[in-house]
């Protein structure tokens, strides 16, 4: 197997040398960038549901027009998505061209060597049209799918994994007119968070709540509110000692974080909080059951749009609550992205793909003819018709630029991240159940597992 | 007198349990059906009392491809189902009337095989599967839906022909039937009602798979229980929709069963029928 | 049913007896006509080697290479407590919806005995949970059971129950998959017994009668023992299915709260897909296969045996 490995390498080196080979030829003769220069080839997409993907199918027979490429694409449900990602891309057959990714899961792909590094596409003005301005995307959403492939060294440097199409950070999503109604101010720390939770119980009558929010037994219930929080506590993940990632779950940072987030479930939480993903965060708040959420932005508008849901237009955003003393609100984020498979092996046409797909005019599109509402381009957010679109969501826009710029990856990049995100989220769940006497005892036990889990990853 | 009351009290209460199951069981697809004329903002906010709409029927059937993969899921289900049919009526055939070596080792293989989990079996197969180019073909789809099918239709059919007394295929034979003329034109007829009654309900198995189709296909063929969850989607939940796809999914079992419903029965008593 | 096995043994296409006279090509003849069937399916023999070659190494998604780690992953899943509390779920989970399944499927298929126009017309009915896929019919019941507005919830808040809390707490959620389940394959028993029912012989229930044999006994000393391998037979398949449940599970809590529903089935997709571990993984399932393959063993020789004391009443 190493051997064939070798061999593979091998094989791939020498067809992009000569694919890097041609390319010069070609440019040499026709320096400007051109969409037909993969005329006649045929790719695929493989792609989960989103609006950005819709919109994507929406926009292919236009993109099949400007550079002749074919394109064929199936769609998965986000479930079992990366299941079937994982196994494509473990074939190394090239059976699909380019992939809708996250960060988090290219921290898997990457080391594996099934991603296509994007930068020399993007430094080379022969394959990059001069338009395409990658500094106008936002650098939490470009640096989170960038990545040097050495586990404990945070994303934002090294090879270009992936381009972002659109991006969530992390906000406090709130029923304006509950909260008239009661007279209470948006909570700005956790302390007046859990006030009023404590006033909002049961606010409109059997069967609402304070506060929605993820639980369910995946990396899901980890990486939005909870990880912001966690950072805003002080608390980190990891830390390299001896060449090895040693978790940081159970430092007394980590322990206070929790000790409130606990507290916050028990007393604002849905009663089925464990089973809570995005879908039933969402859904409670705009079906006037939940009074906030704390989640994606582009959660709660999905049910502030008019006539989407009973609290329609009655939703309001602000920016996370801080722990007191806290000044800084940082954010983690989640981005949908595109990656190349390295086994492609139509890269040029794929890359076309890439690139229109996240192309100033494509994202304008996508979040105004479309419902993609986190574009993750400047221009869109400061053109007009965005504007317009947005304005109606009180406090979005305002929530998200006073976020954005310390909107980061807050997770430390390592290759087991669905694993020990998973059993972090498990964990979660038993603190809240009351398994463990203290939380301090369940983290310890939470350190161990995790540990146990990255022990095989050395950092050289 | 007595006996009369407890006559009545019985069939009360036999109806009073049976209507409790019936509800339970019928319920839960009323409400999927319900659910198809609902918008997704009525969804979390009403129960019984809403706008009636056919905007989900006309956002799937108009405005996706699901009857692709609709009629994707009849050509792999149905081509595993007649693939079975040909291959498993002679094999069923084969362990009913011969005695040979390890007989019920092997019959026992083959429903051994059915009961691995498809965990076990599906990503091996995605390799191979490459290697021969069977991936997000029909032909791959259907070799590996007829795991699902085949094992259980041999079983019933294999109890019919057990049924069949010798003397009905040496008849046959002594007017000049040759083997397989006997197998074709006497014994098929014979095993109808357990092959109909097996087809269907191998048929159902089949086409209600979700692990198989989730990893070998989803480019050229697609089918029905992986692209209902599509409207599931990741920022965007619409129940509606979802209840559409499920509903359409289940008619040509529904048609089907109400098609043959005498065989259904009777023919998974295994031949047994007597009396 | 199989009254003919005897006389098949000793018959005349039966190529045990006279085989020096018998051609090659009539000897072979059961081979022949088994092969497609046996070559079809035992396609899969290959994979599943594969499966075994691969627990044996570290073979991992997430790793270009691997090497043989000999013993290495059997023997940190049976020293793993996760192991043994997945194997604890799966036998739960098991007996749990099979014995649920098989008790109620019986009752109501004995109900349904009686030819009555409401029967006549559940017959037909009451397949139909069969026919949603088990992924969907999670979904409906999900929706069901929502808290806020889940039919089901404000049909308990009738009785003052609030925020049941279904599958998100440890203490319901074992109770809310099994209920999913039961739902969903129960119609299959109940098909089954509805045709043994259907197949039994009039005589003897006539002569019982007669003989003033209460109803206890007539269950009891005939129709059971007429019924029993009918009974094998969905016994077989829904004990087989439900030890390795994972489309219902998955799709309900993915295995949680906390680790609640991990059974041996979605701790190896856990661990082998999302966690690309696939060597590891298979250890699971290898070893869930070979339990799977002993019960099933065994039952089916339980049925054989009773095939012929039925075919011998």
């Amino acid at each position: 197997m190493n051997q064939r490995h070798g061999l593979t390498k091998f094989v791939v080196l020498i067809v992009l040398l000569a694919m890097v080979f041609s390319l010069s030829v070609y440019g040499a003769t026709k320096p400007a960038f051109n969409w037909k220069m993969a005329k006649g080839s045929t790719i695929k997409l493989m792609l989960v549901q989103h609006s950005i993907a819709e919109a994507m199918v929406k926009k292919i027979p236009e993109f099949e027009k400007l550079t002749g490429i074919k394109v064929e694409y199936s769609i998965t449900p986000e479930e079992n998505y990366f299941d079937k990602v994982t196994t494509s891309l473990n074939s190394r057959m090239g059976d699909m061209d380019i992939f809708m990714s996250g960060a988090y899961q290219l921290w898997d792909y990457a080391p594996a060597g099934f991603v296509e590094d994007l930068g020399p596409y993007l430094k080379n003005p022969k394959m990059t049209a001069a338009d395409y301005d990658i500094a106008d995307i936002y650098s939490g959403a470009i640096g989170a799918m960038k990545w040097d492939l050495v586990p404990g060294h945070k994303a934002g440097t090294g090879s270009q994994l992936g381009l972002p199409m659109a991006f969530e950070i992390y906000s406090l999503a709130y029923n304006k007119r509950v909260f008239k109604e009661k007279g209470i101010k948006p909570p700005k720390t956790m302390d007046e968070l859990l006030a009023v939770c404590e006033k909002l119980k049961e606010w409109g009558g059997k069967g609402t709540y304070p506060l929605a929010i993820r639980g369910a037994r995946n990396w899901g219930t980890i990486h939005p509110a909870y990880m912001s929080t966690y950072e805003n506590y002080g608390a980190k993940d990891f830390k390299i000692e001896n060449g090895k990632l040693v978790s940081l779950v159970n430092s007394p940072e980590s322990v206070a974080m929790n000790e409130m987030w606990v507290k916050l479930i028990k007393v604002g939480g849905s009663p089925s909080w464990s089973s809570y993903t995005w879908y039933q965060a969402g859904a409670d708040l705009g079906a006037g059951k939940a009074a906030m959420l704390w989640d994606a932005d582009n959660n709660g508008i999905q049910q502030n749009w008019p006539g989407a849901s009973k609290e329609a237009g009655n939703i309001a955003w602000v920016p996370q609550p801080l722990p007191s003393g806290a000044s800084k609100n940082n954010s983690n984020l989640w981005t949908w992205g595109i990656a190349m498979n390295k086994a492609s092996k139509n890269k040029v046409a794929a890359w076309l793909a890439m690139e229109y797909f996240t192309s100033k005019s494509y994202l304008l599109y996508a979040s105004t003819v479309g419902n993609a509402v986190d574009p993750v381009r400047a221009s869109v957010w400061d053109s007009a018709a965005f504007k317009k679109k947005i304005g109606q969501h009180e406090g979005y826009s305002d929530t998200f630029k006073a976020t954005i710029n310390n909107t980061r990856i807050l997770f430390t990049p390592q290759p087991h991240f669905q694993e020990t995100t998973t059993e972090w989220a498990a964990n979660l769940q038993d603190l809240v159940a009351g398994k463990y006497k203290t939380v301090q005892e369940g983290l310890d036990d939470l350190k161990k597992k995790t540990d146990e889990a990255v022990k095989d990853v050395v950092i050289k | 007198m007595n006996t009369k009351r407890l006559a009545v009290l019985a069939a009360a209460g036999r109806n009073l349990i049976l209507t409790i199951w019936a509800i339970f069981a019928l319920f839960p697809i009323l409400w999927m059906v319900l659910c198809t004329f609902k918008l997704d903002r009525e969804m979390y906010s009403t129960t019984f009392f809403f706008h009636p709409t056919l905007d989900n029927y006309v956002n799937v059937l108009v405005r996706t491809n699901y009857f692709k993969a609709f009629f994707d899921n009849i050509i792999v289900s149905g081509g595993a189902v007649i693939l079975s049919v040909l291959v498993g009526v002679p094999a069923a055939y084969g362990f009913a009337r011969y005695n040979f070596k390890s007989k019920e080792f092997w019959a026992g293989q083959i429903l051994g095989f059915k009961f691995a989990p498809e965990i076990l079996v599906v990503l091996p197969l995605f390799m191979i599967y490459q290697k021969l180019h069977l991936i997000d073909t029909y032909l791959g789809l259907i070799w590996v839906y007829q795991l699902i099918t085949m094992p259980f239709l041999i079983w019933v059919v294999r109890g019919y022909f057990e049924d069949i007394s010798l003397e009905v295929e040496q008849a046959a034979q002594l007017d000049g039937y040759s083997w397989y003329q006997v197998f074709l034109k006497i014994l098929l007829p014979l095993v109808k009602p357990g092959l109909v009654a097996a087809a269907l309900l191998t048929f159902i198995f089949a086409w209600n798979s979700f692990m198989f189709p989730l990893i070998l296909s989803g480019f050229s063929v697609q089918t029905v229980t992986v692209s209902s969850l599509k409207y599931l989607a990741s920022d965007t939940v619409h129940y509606g929709q979802m209840a559409v796809a499920a509903t359409i999914t289940v008619l040509p079992e529904v048609i089907m069963a109400l098609a043959i419903q005498k065989h259904l029965v009777r023919g998974l008593s295994f031949g047994a029928v007597k009396g | 049913m199989r009254m003919q096995t005897e006389s098949a043994l000793s018959d005349p296409i039966s190529i045990n007896k006279k085989s020096a006279n018998i051609p090659f090509l009539v000897k072979a003849r059961p081979y022949f006509i088994i092969a497609p069937a046996l070559l079809l399916t035992i396609g899969i023999l290959y994979p599943f080697v594969m499966a075994w070659y691969y627990s044996f190494t570290n073979y991992s998604f997430s790793s270009p290479t691997y090497h043989f780690i000999g013993l290495d992953n059997w023997i940190r899943m049976f020293s793993d407590e996760d192991f043994w509390h997945a194997f604890l779920v799966t036998s739960k989970y098991a007996i749990l919806t099979t014995g649920s399944e098989m008790l109620i499927g019986i009752g109501i298929a004995l109900l349904l005995a009686k030819s009555t126009k409401f029967t006549k017309f559940l017959k037909v009915t009451l397949v139909f949970p069969l026919m949603v896929a088990p992924v969907i019919a999670t979904v409906i019941w999900q929706l069901m059971t929502n808290n806020s507005v889940g039919i089901i919830e404000k049909f308990l808040n009738i009785f003052g129950i609030y925020n049941f809390p279904w599958a998100s707490s440890a203490n319901t959620a074992l109770f809310t998959a099994v209920l999913i389940d039961i739902w969903v394959y129960t119609p299959f028993v109940i098909l089954l017994v509805v045709a043994g029912i259907q197949s039994l012989p009039k005589s003897p229930f006539e002569a019982a009668q007669v003989d003033g044999a209460s109803p206890w006994f007539t269950f009891r000393n005939l129709k059971l023992p007429l019924l029993k391998p009918f009974l094998y037979i969905a016994l077989i398949f829904r004990l087989m299915a439900s030890l390795q449940e994972s489309a219902i599970i998955f799709a309900l809590t993915k295995g949680g709260p906390g680790d609640t529903l991990m059974n041996l089935s979605i701790t190896a997709y856990t661990k082998g897909f999302q966690f690309m571990k696939f060597g590891a993984s298979l250890t699971y399932i290898l070893f869930l296969w070979f339990v799977i393959a002993l019960i099933s063993n065994f039952l089916v020789g339980r049925w054989l045996a009773v095939q012929k004391q039925a075919a011998g009443n």
